[in-house]
């Protein structure tokens, strides 16, 4: 069947189009591409379908298992295909990887070398435990993640633009700064020592829930990267969709109630606001795809992200 | 003339209708056609709604359009009078109030009387206070330099244009097109001479900033916050030019509302302006080829 290729404007990305077999796999029409085209290896394709004139929703990307064929509406020996480039790809293993270093090496920077003497404070510093504490409880927290990046993820999509990494990595480089700024700062005023206490241990547990968490979401997905989805089920998910952000999100508040800084709150608002707006995606595409018809298992009633707010 | 007719109108004043109507649809929520100038009986309760923002509207552009005209009368005065140095002492009033009047536009967006994204007039509005009220109010000792008279004639001409391009639209149902050449065509000179005023006052107000001590939180304190008006002035500028570019990128995607959502930039950074460049070519364009 011949393949032909345009851009959104319409203009033939490969002059002439692709000759493939009947049978061909939208993987075969990316290998495909990427031999005419060098630059453009397959997880920089975005294939979808071209829209109808006037019609409104989004297109159908074309999965790269599926059959050419599948796609082919009556005409099985053409096919249009839209084209976008995504751009330089990274894989999230390695967008991940980098935004969390940042905050890793950052923060025991900021505890343990005098870098307060260039902003004006001269003089030894005094180290109180809880500044201690949570140097340990702040660089477990961003290890763990690394790891779970590396051995616990998996991920529904091979890569991320390159440009999200400059972009994450400013998000958590910076947050990081000014929060290891002002925890480890020479005028640092320790909480009490019991809020500090429940604060750390609050926090903990909750970390150890998050990493449960994720592992339940790992066995989810299958080893071979299918990425479907499936219903969460199993320890906190049984009562909110996307148990792993409530933890992460309460993991912070516990950090907060013991090193008690504006920095840290303010970090955590913002957290929290993003890792909403994830969780509401999720829970309706996951309310919208398990909606109980045709054999399908119908999503139960969960909280979004944080009970008992929402 | 026939206001009934939207294709009729815009080929009158040789616009594309098609453009045309986008730029105007992006002002309004989903209504009915908006080019009549009779207003809808107020039996249907949607037609009062609608009738009613639009008086709104009108009222508050309008209302804006007179504050900014008083900037740039006083401005060019004061200049003609006393020179430079008096500018801002003409012009204050009438800037503060018709510039601290634009966070009602935040407000539009939010309540979706207005369909411009938040995350783009918030930054630009933002910024435009920083000056006004951070820098000109906050630190006297940038009243009497040059840089103010140029950032309030920049400022002022482009928002005489703006409001008043809406205040047509939101009263009349439509604007003319010499307004809309001047709207695409006057920002290539003013945005290069309003960001480099606004720039340059903020350079200029740091060592007062610096010595003034302003609007600083010291530590020790039992929430561990530190705020430094200098710091935070420095970082300011130094995101003033890529901010721009992210307002841009903002603007990108939400794309339907693009003609629309460049009205609240006023300052700009080289590639705002490239992107500006372009769409003036394809609004222009098209009504010549009408």
């Amino acid at each position: 069947m011949k393949v032909t290729l345009v851009s959104r404007s319409g203009r033939e990305v490969i002059k002439g189009g692709i000759e493939l077999a009947d049978g061909a796999t939208v993987s075969d029409l990316q290998e495909a591409i990427h031999g005419r085209i060098k630059k453009y290896y397959p997880s920089r394709q975005r294939l979808t379908l071209p829209l109808q004139a006037g019609s409104q929703g989004k297109p159908i990307v074309l999965v790269p298992k599926s059959k050419l064929a599948d796609y082919c509406n009556g005409n099985a020996n053409n096919l249009t295909v839209v084209f976008k480039d995504l751009g330089i790809q990274v894989s999230y293993s390695t967008l991940f990887f980098w935004e969390y270093l940042g905050p890793l090496i950052i923060y025991p920077i900021c505890y343990y070398f005098p870098v307060y003497k260039y902003f004006g404070y001269e003089g030894e510093r005094v180290v109180y435990p809880v500044q201690t504490y949570a140097l340990y409880y702040w660089c477990f927290h961003y290890f763990k993640r690394i790891t779970e990046t590396f051995f616990i993820h998996r991920f529904s999509h091979a890569t991320s633009p390159l440009s999200n990494v400059f972009r994450n990595c400013a998000y958590y480089w910076t947050f990081g700064t000014y929060i290891a700024y002002h925890v480890n700062h020479p005028l640092y005023t320790p909480v009490g020592d019991l809020q500090m206490k429940i604060g750390f241990t609050f926090g903990l547990i909750c970390q150890i829930s998050n990493l449960y968490c994720h592992l339940i979401l790992r066995n989810l997905r299958s080893p071979s990267g299918n990425g479907g989805y499936q219903i969460p089920g199993g320890f906190l998910f049984n009562i909110v969709t996307c148990a792993n952000y409530t933890t992460e999100i309460y993991q912070w508040l516990g950090f907060n109630i013991a090193t008690q800084t504006i920095a840290g709150y303010v970090f955590l608002i913002v957290a929290s606001l993003i890792m909403t707006n994830w969780a509401f995606a999720k829970h309706w595409r996951l309310k919208k795809l398990f909606d109980g018809k045709e054999g399908r298992p119908r999503y139960p009633r969960r909280w979004v992200i944080l009970p008992p707010f929402i | 003339m026939a206001v009934e007719d939207v294709d009729g109108i815009y080929a009158h004043f040789g616009g594309s209708s098609a453009h045309l109507i986008k730029l105007h649809q992006c002002a309004h929520l989903a209504s009915p056609p908006p080019f009549s100038i009779r207003i809808p009986s107020p039996s249907s309760m949607a037609g009062f709604l609608y009738a009613l923002r639009r008086i709104y509207l009108s009222l508050y552009n309008w209302t804006v359009f007179i504050g900014w005209f008083q900037v740039l009368y006083f401005a060019v005065k004061a200049l003609r009078e006393g020179g430079p140095t008096t500018v801002y002492d003409a012009v204050e009033k009438p800037l503060q109030l018709a510039q601290t009047a634009a966070v009602l536009e935040i407000l539009h967006g939010i309540v979706g009387l207005v369909r411009s994204p938040v995350s783009a007039t918030l930054p630009q509005i933002g910024s435009r206070l920083f000056l006004v009220w951070g820098i000109l109010w906050s630190i006297p000792e940038t009243r009497t330099h040059v840089l103010v008279s140029s950032l309030v004639i920049s400022w002022s001409i482009t928002e005489i244009i703006r409001y008043s391009f809406f205040g047509m639209k939101e009263a009349l149902g439509f604007a003319p097109s010499w307004l809309l050449w001047l709207r695409y065509s006057t920002f290539l000179l003013l945005y290069p001479t309003g960001i480099t005023s606004e720039v340059g006052l903020i350079y200029v107000a740091l060592p007062f900033i610096k010595a003034s001590e302003k609007y600083c939180i010291r530590m020790p304190n039992k929430w561990n916050f530190t705020f430094d008006y200098f710091y935070a002035s420095i970082i300011a500028l130094a995101i003033y030019v890529p901010g721009m570019f992210l307002v841009l990128l903002i603007i990108q995607v939400n794309k339907d509302c693009l003609p629309n959502c460049f009205n609240h930039i006023s300052s700009g950074s080289p590639h705002m302006y490239g992107y500006m460049l372009g769409q003036r070519k394809k609004a222009l364009s098209k009504s010549k080829t009408a």
